[in-house]
């Protein structure tokens, strides 16, 4: 039983990791918090069911193009309201954030209405071994997610874009004066996060329903994350991501399911508490 | 239709003082509060847990005084931190409020929610006058949250926030005590905030979860931005104008043809959201923007003094 929910708290870890990169990426860079990730997850769900069920293209092609669409609203959002309330402080943008995240909510809800959907996909019957039970669908979501982390790990740390990327999170000024350029960082960024927020969309769509309000109950695991990992570190929120999961899960054991969601937010708050830079203690968040 | 009238004028207060608390909280001592929505609630069921042993008065006193302490407690733990720390605890500390509402059953009963909320001044009422007292009541309260927000302002506890606000560390090299003026603040909107809980429920005498979506949140922020962030009077005019626009579109489902209900509320949320952004880009001083105090102000020379 305890094996059983560490595996899914596992999976549930891994679902959370892109996400939680997204926003500690960005964080990095533009130093906000943006409150429109959960938006923006709901919105890859529906762009991929609509590419699934209305168009009935398989569900991979479906993912890219769940993951394309997002890559694209957030450069939209970047250049219609971030990049021109970036020099007006970090509580604009939070706000502003908190209007764009209302936004794409409700485009959702106004094309698709409040129903719960969910993919077309063949139910196949779960991996049964040594008394664990593995859904396909977790075994999707642990592959996908790996690989992703696996290149984008690749691309940070080895590439010249991921180079010019962590020069921008540490210091834009100086990253300016050897000619990197804040401003293409930051696209790139959006739109690269935007991707991981989209594939995001499409494994939660696997494992729940797709409904306008699927990303809001992210929002808090996905912050927590980012939080317990030290906002702006990507290994951080990826760790961070995962003990949430697992923390989830696990709680199964002590509390009511219902309270599942308490335990992200009594995560913080012992964090912020005791430990504010996160578990992986990047650069002082104090003011 | 004038029952309908005193509706609106109603929720117009509610979405005053929801306002008035945030305008305190965010737009003079910039605290950002995601929240809003759990202290509403949590206002809302104190008060209707209280009330029937206590009695209304008591009852909103201590709407005001958990809220006001709870909004203390948060920002007691985030507020040496970045402005987005305590974002993230409020926005979460609503989420909880809401599952705990939805699952404490036998104290708040759960999605079923609470019924029979007395009313003030309910025994003494004559028949047929409930609405006529809830009215006075609720622009009574308006009246005193807004004439105590202007005190605050002008008070030099408001000149010091503002100070730190505009710049924490110019305010503590001059030996003002930042944290305590912020946790102040914090504390005095989220009591504020209970009161407009406290009031959403006399009025309703119904509640239940459902009633605390973050829209209240939504709604809050556009009215101060509307309003005017600092500006109290911007505030009550903008929280009012929304309301009007909001309760003014729940008819275009009879005017737009083909869109149902589900539709017209996103419609709605989204323009709230829209509004929210584009008045930040366009208007970011609001309608009524923060009265420019100088010196004179707070200290007239001698030659005006009567």
């Amino acid at each position: 039983m305890a094996l059983q929910l560490f595996i899914n708290g596992l999976v549930t870890g891994l679902l959370l990791a892109l996400p939680a990169l997204a926003l500690t990426l960005v964080f990095g860079i533009l130093r906000f918090a943006n409150f429109a990730v959960g938006a923006f997850l709901t919105l890859g769900a529906y762009a991929a069911y609509t590419a699934n069920v209305v168009l009935g293209l398989p569900l991979p092609i479906a993912a890219a193009v769940a993951a394309a669409t997002v890559a694209l609203a957030s450069l939209i959002a970047d250049a219609l309201v971030f990049e021109r309330l970036r020099m007006r402080g970090s509580i604009t943008l939070l706000v502003a954030s908190m209007g764009v995240s209302l936004v794409v909510e409700n485009i959702c809800r106004f094309i698709f209405g409040n129903a719960a959907r969910s993919f077309d996909l063949a139910v196949a019957r779960p991996i049964r071994w040594n008394g664990l039970r593995i859904n396909h669908e977790q075994l999707i979501t642990a592959g996908v997610v790996v690989i992703a982390l696996v290149l984008l790990h690749l691309l940070i740390t080895a590439s010249p874009l991921g180079r010019a990327m962590r020069a921008v999170a540490d210091n834009a000024s100086l990253a300016a004066v050897r000619g990197v350029e804040r401003r293409t960082i930051a696209r790139i960024t959006f739109a690269l996060t935007g991707a991981l927020i989209g594939l995001a969309g499409v494994l939660a769509g696997l494992d729940r329903a797709i409904d306008p309000l699927m990303g809001w109950n992210y929002q808090i695991p996905i912050f927590a994350a980012a939080i317990l990992g030290g906002l702006g570190s990507p290994i951080g929120a990826v760790a961070g991501a995962l003990l949430i999961g697992v923390a989830e899960e696990m709680s199964a054991l002590i509390l009511p399911v219902s309270f599942r969601q308490i335990v992200s937010f009594g995560v913080i708050l012992l964090l912020l508490l005791f430990r504010a830079n996160g578990l992986f203690g990047a650069k002082a968040i104090r003011k | 239709m004038i029952s309908y009238l005193v509706t609106v004028v109603i929720l117009v207060a509610i979405a005053a003082l929801v306002g008035l608390a945030l305008n305190l909280q965010w737009g003079l001592a910039g605290l950002v509060n995601f929240g809003v929505a759990g202290f509403v609630a949590l206002g809302a069921y104190t008060l209707a847990i209280s009330a029937p042993h206590v009695g209304w008065l008591a009852g909103l006193a201590l709407s005001a005084a958990v809220c006001a302490g709870l909004s203390m407690l948060l920002s007691l733990l985030t507020i040496r931190l970045e402005e987005n720390y305590l974002a993230i605890v409020t926005i979460g500390f609503a989420e909880i409020v809401r599952i705990l509402l939805l699952n404490l059953g036998d104290l708040t009963g759960g999605a079923l929610g609470i019924a029979d909320i007395p009313r003030p001044f309910a025994g003494v009422t004559p028949a047929g006058w409930g609405d006529a007292v809830i009215l006075a009541f609720a622009l009574g309260l308006v009246v005193i949250v807004f004439a105590f927000s202007e005190a605050l302002v002008r008070s030099p506890f408001g000149r010091a926030l503002r100070a730190v606000r505009d710049d924490a560390t110019a305010a503590a090299a001059l030996g003002k005590p930042v944290l305590a003026l912020r946790v102040r603040a914090f504390a005095i909107g989220g009591a504020i905030m209970g009161l407009a809980g406290a009031l959403h429920a006399f009025f309703l005498t119904y509640i239940d979860p459902s009633q605390f979506t973050p829209i209240i949140t939504a709604y809050a922020f556009m009215a101060v931005i509307a309003g005017g962030r600092g500006s109290n009077l911007g505030l009550v005019l903008g929280a009012g104008s929304i309301m009007l626009i909001l309760e003014a579109t729940r008819f275009l489902k009879d005017v737009i043809p083909g869109v149902d209900g589900v539709q017209l509320s996103a419609l709605r949320l989204g323009m709230i959201g829209v509004g929210i952004v584009l008045l930040l880009i366009l208007r970011p001083e609001g309608l009524v923007s923060e009265p420019k105090r100088r010196f004179a102000d707070f200290f007239p020379p001698e030659s005006e003094k009567a």
